[in-house]
């Protein structure tokens, strides 16, 4: 597992054991990468977060266009032997997604309790917010090497 | 089988004394397909749960070489899980108090899981 905040660990390594799960991935609606565990690539992990963020967001389009008040609370994708839960959740630190996917050993029951908990966890273990440092453009590639760094480990 | 019958099916086991609540859930997904419980019983829970307890229960039967389980029984200090299996991949679960009466909560169980297909 790799997480850019040290707080997100904990909790999402309890969720990862309790339902199972494969391999997680926790950003933020922007598509910032909090933290994943199961990913042995950046560009999966990117590619990942992009199209999450982009189901998430047809879905709540979907939801408006039929009258749904809010979003829908998660999608699942389920194939026969893998599945997907993907659904966004809301933290001190703002809106944020998480895309799990679980194979026969779990079930979306399994990951749907345990996700709740999660959130909760999350939430409880969130450090009250210091101020948002400003990324300069010449410390933009710095951060985003240090942020992959972290994610992916090496050097 | 239609959902009236179910919910019948369900208040008969839930009218069983000391019984909190009774669902029928699917052991594939852990998700509830009927239900009929007291408030305080989180259903969706419980069927996330006892579809694992399954699953790991069927698990264990392979690995003994035995055919897979029919029911599940789990008694813990303040009460009990009664699962027992339907049609494929359908099972009728109940959550009881421990002074329930367990041993017919079970045969009626065993009764009904064959009709909820």
């Amino acid at each position: 597992m790799r997480v850019l905040e040290p707080w997100v660990a904990d909790p999402l390594a309890e969720f990862l054991r309790e339902s199972s799960a494969r391999v997680a991935l926790v950003m933020t609606s922007a598509g910032q990468v909090i933290a994943q565990h199961g990913f042995t690539r950046s560009l999966d992990v990117m590619s990942a977060a992009a199209l999450g963020a982009g189901i998430l967001a047809t879905t709540g389009e979907l939801a408006r266009i039929i009258g749904t008040a809010g979003n829908f609370g998660a999608v699942v994708h389920q194939g026969e032997q893998q599945g997907v839960w993907l659904a966004g959740f809301d933290t001190p630190r703002g809106r944020w997604i998480a895309l799990v996917t679980f194979g026969r050993e779990s079930s979306v029951g399994l990951v749907r309790l345990f996700f709740a908990r999660f959130a909760e966890q999350l939430a409880a273990a969130t450090p009250p917010a210091t101020a948002v440092r400003e990324v300069l453009a010449e410390g933009f590639e710095r951060e985003l090497d240090d942020s992959l760094r972290a994610l992916f480990g090496g050097s | 089988m239609s959902g009236d019958r179910w919910q019948q099916i369900l208040r008969e086991v839930t009218g069983v004394p000391g019984v909190r609540g009774a669902l029928i859930l699917s052991a594939d997904d852990g998700l509830v397909v009927a239900e009929s419980a007291m408030d305080a019983l989180d259903t969706a829970d419980v069927a996330a749960l006892a579809a694992m307890l399954v699953s790991r229960a069927g698990r264990c039967a392979a690995a003994m070489g035995t055919a897979a389980p029919t029911a599940v029984h789990l008694t813990a200090r303040h009460g009990a899980l009664v699962a027992v299996a339907g049609p494929e991949p359908l099972w009728l679960a109940a959550v009881a108090d421990h002074d329930a009466e367990l041993g017919r909560l079970r045969l009626l169980l065993g009764d009904f899981a064959g009709a909820i297909g």
